[in-house]
């Protein structure tokens, strides 16, 4: 029972925005801007009858992270699936250009994005794609100011849409098994192209596809963590006490001349247990049902690390 | 001269007509049609097997494809109308009347075609209440079943899901019908025989296993709060107040919610070995922890679940299990092991009114029944004791002559507002308007008023065993009908007096803190945490999967 037991700690799944931002800093450290007592509330979702939320989804504000100064924003996943509305991505945004601006009295050395999102709210979709876009261009402007931006992923709504976009721009992406990335859904690709070419009800195949172990695995993130709060916060410790790679031309281009290269050696697999197979690994079929010990434990066994960035 | 034995020449007429296609008991799949046309006389009765779990799924598509002009009128008498074949029999002509008990997600279509007369109904059926009246007046002439594997002399191993099909043989074969068996292999030997050879008539290898549908499977990721909160009033409330030891538990997740409590929670309150040891249940994946606590003595099995063959297989102990180490389920037995054996069911619903009577039929929908009605029952053929059994007898009597007898608990578990935030708590059922559209005789009801004797919401517990007359019953289930317009229409003065005499208690008069209701509680809180409790052994399929 101890493999259950140990479950039992703080998870990072189950948790809430602000219980993971809470656990995420040290304690007592956080000071939230424009918390839901200001009711900054989506201006949309009445004309929709739908509940609105005073947080509008989004919590942000600032912190300590290993004593290390740092901005947060973190998506509720549970409220409207943590999407990107006219309020939440202005929020998001505003934190973002914050960092840029080095805001007194605290500037940050580091951002966390705390992402669990469906991507753009569907009932104020302009705005969202409008958000989506300037956290892109924030995003970039962060890293050319030589901030490291680390996004965390773990919870129910994983990283899609534009969250899955934004996710792949931060310096490092940190992700538990149960976490996902991608940019269009199960379900969007398979309205699309046909239950054939992708069966979202099936989801073992789901997380083989987009799944934690399958983006540590092809190098799409850069920290595979267990699904608890601590784990995150190690994580996420480590990585803002590293000089992120300059964001410059040299960087993009090993990154494009390394995603070709994946896309020549993989571009013909159907299921993710054939890249793991291509890659040498024993049992591919196995992956996914490791314990969490095996699954790290073959990871660092594993010499050639990904230059993600 | 009256001839005594014309069913059975018929029944050897029918085989002998289909001789050519048969080698041995054996059929090729693509003759099934042709023999189905040859065995099957128009106005049979017919049982294709299928209830709401495994299917035989080949047979239906097989008789779906026979010519109307040659097989009619054909008069359905089955568990389950759950597969679209079922349906389209009825749409095709080949079938015309039905008598069934669950409809599950063929629901809304079945409520079409009623609507549209394509069906003529019988009536809608509790399991044990079908199953009976294929021994009196609805016997099969022919049953197209199902199994895992059978061997060349027509012996079938059903697997771990039994479920109906030793009734349906016994009924048909007995009574000089016609049994045909869909297997997924043919092999040289089985590995245990559920049903003997000489009861079967023809067997055909499909060419793809039956369905199985994982129907008792509850994620504990999407167990709320309310329903733990409702979970630990009902285990405060009831299964320790009346020291409840064998219960049968409904599907939703507020009893799923109660299982996964039993580790954690109700340990720490004192009640193991004292409550929720013998449980006549489907193999819920939600009990593994309680089980591997060392809180289940044993389970019997109306089915099986997809994913827990293996873990049932190495806890003999727990489970009724074949001499190959497989489950063996019978859904028939252990309805009236619920029935007789159990001190209480508890369950959820959809409606309830004031009266307590309850029902799942929704606008546009009739789901059937499953084992609610049977298992929340007070049956009044019991005649042993249990403390449980006689404490709630004593609530529900004046005892002025000094004879008591028990009553069996009977809990609706439901939260005020269910699914797009219809209220749990009406006036009247939807039941009633549907049936007076459809014309039936009888609007189906899941289980009467007069045999529950609590309701669970998360407002409190209402003990209906306690009420004198209907004023104070129907004063109780508003009193926790929360904030639907039946909640809000209580007489506020009684439901306070109700309260003092203990009738509704609310999460504080049970020692409940509400903001103690946390997901934190549970002993699983995932099917990953689940599959990690069994050791490995319990495989979930893959649409509950979350890595």
């Amino acid at each position: 029972m101890s493999a259950v037991a140990s479950c039992r700690a703080a998870s990072w799944l189950e948790a809430s925005a602000r219980a993971r931002v809470a656990g995420l800093l040290d304690q007592g450290s956080f000071v939230e801007f424009l918390g839901p007592e200001q009711r900054a509330m989506s201006p949309h979702l009445r004309q929709f009858d739908l509940p609105r939320a005073f947080d509008d989804g989004v919590v942000v504000g600032r912190g300590l992270l290993g004593g290390v100064r740092v901005f947060v924003a973190a998506q509720e996943g549970r409220f409207m699936g943590g999407t990107f509305g006219e309020v939440s991505g202005a929020k998001i945004v505003g934190l973002l250009r914050a960092a840029r601006d080095r805001a007194a009295p605290s500037p940050p050395d580091a951002v966390l994005l705390l992402l669990d999102t469906g991507g753009v709210r569907l009932q104020e979709a302009n705005a969202g794609e409008l958000a989506v876009s300037e956290i892109i261009r924030a995003i970039a402007e962060l890293r050319h100011a030589g901030l490291p931006v680390i996004a965390l992923v773990g919870g129910r709504a994983g990283a899609f849409g534009g969250g899955g976009i934004i996710a792949a721009c931060c310096t490092a992406l940190v992700i538990s098994q149960h976490g996902r990335t991608s940019v269009s859904g199960p379900e969007v690709i398979e309205t699309n192209k046909g239950v054939e070419e992708f069966d979202s009800k099936d989801r073992a195949l789901v997380w083989r596809i987009t799944g934690g172990r399958t983006r540590i695995l092809s190098g799409a993130a850069d920290r595979y963590v267990r699904d608890e709060i601590a784990a995150f916060r190690d994580a996420a410790i480590a990585l803002a006490g590293l000089t992120p790679p300059p964001f410059a031309c040299e960087t993009l281009r090993a990154a494009q001349t390394r995603l070709v290269a994946r896309r020549e050696r993989n571009g013909a697999c159907r299921d993710a247990t054939e890249l793991w197979a291509g890659d040498g690994i024993d049992e591919p079929d196995q992956v996914p049902d490791l314990t969490e010990d095996a699954f790290i434990a073959l990871l660092s066994a594993r010499s050639a690390q990904h230059d993600r960035r | 001269m009256r001839r005594w034995d014309s069913a059975r020449q018929a029944r050897d007429a029918r085989l002998s007509a289909a001789s050519g296609l048969m080698r041995g008991k054996q059929v090729r799949p693509d003759d099934v049609t042709a023999l189905l046309e040859a065995v099957i006389r128009p106005g049979d009765r017919i049982c294709l097997e299928g209830d709401n779990q495994k299917q035989a799924d080949f047979l239906a598509r097989a008789l779906v494809q026979a010519d109307p002009a040659i097989l009619h009128d054909l008069h359905v008498v089955q568990s389950g109308i759950v597969l679209p074949e079922h349906l389209e029999l009825f749409e095709a002509g080949i079938a015309t009347r039905l008598d069934f008990s669950y409809s599950g997600p063929q629901g809304a279509a079945l409520a079409r075609a009623l609507d549209r007369g394509r069906i003529a109904l019988g009536a809608i059926h509790t399991y044990s209440e079908l199953f009976a009246r294929y021994f009196i007046d609805l016997t099969p002439n022919v049953a197209l079943i199902v199994a895992r594997q059978a061997d060349r002399h027509g012996n079938l191993y059903t697997g771990p899901n039994t479920e109906d099909t030793p009734t349906i043989v016994e009924a048909t074969a007995f009574k000089d019908g016609i049994v045909i068996a869909q297997v997924n292999e043919i092999v040289d030997s089985l590995p245990r025989v559920d049903i003997q050879g000489d009861q079967v008539d023809v067997i055909v290898q499909s060419p793809t296993p039956f369905h199985v549908e994982p129907l008792f499977t509850r994620d504990p990721a999407a167990m709320t709060e309310t329903q733990i909160l409702m979970a630990m009033m009902a285990i405060k409330g009831i299964y320790a107040e009346y020291g409840v030891t064998r219960l049968n538990h409904g599907i939703g997740f507020a009893t799923a919610a109660i299982e996964l409590l039993l580790p954690t929670y109700t340990e720490r309150l004192g009640l193991k070995g004292k409550i929720a040891t013998h449980w006549a249940l489907n193999p819920h994946p939600t009990l593994i922890p309680a089980i591997e606590s060392g809180w289940v003595e044993q389970i019997h099995c109306f089915g099986s679940e997809v994913g827990m063959d293996e873990y049932m297989r190495a806890r003999p102990d727990v489970f009724f299990t074949g001499h190959d180490g497989a489950l063996r389920s019978n859904r028939m037995l252990c309805q009236n092991a619920g029935l007789y054996a159990c001190d209480m069911f508890i369950g959820a619903t959809l409606q309830i009114d004031l009266d307590g009577n309850s029902s799942t039929v929704t606008p546009g929908r009739i789901a059937g029944f499953g084992g609610a009605p049977n298992m929340g029952s007070d049956p009044h053929g019991r005649r042993h004791a249990s403390p449980a059994w006689l404490k709630a007898g004593r609530e529900a009597s004046d005892a002025r002559s000094g004879l008591v007898r028990g009553r069996k608990l009977v809990v609706q578990m439901v939260e005020t507002f269910g699914d797009a935030m219809a209220p749990a708590f009406v006036e009247t059922l939807d039941s009633l308007a549907l049936a007076e559209r459809l014309g039936l005789p009888l609007a189906p009801v899941m289980i009467y008023g007069d045999d529950v004797t609590h309701i669970v919401t998360e407002e409190g517990i209402a003990n209906l065993l306690l009420c004198r007359g209907r004023d104070e019953r129907e004063q109780a289930i508003r009193g926790v009908a929360g904030y639907t317009p039946v909640g809000r229409a209580r007489d506020r003065g009684m439901v306070e007096r109700l309260r003092a005499r203990g009738i509704i208690r609310r999460p504080e008069d049970l020692g409940v803190n509400p903001l103690d209701a946390d997901r934190s509680l549970l002993a699983a809180r995932s099917i990953k945490d689940l599959a990690d409790w069994s050791g490995g052994l319990y495989r979930p399929p893959s649409k509950f999967r979350n890595w």
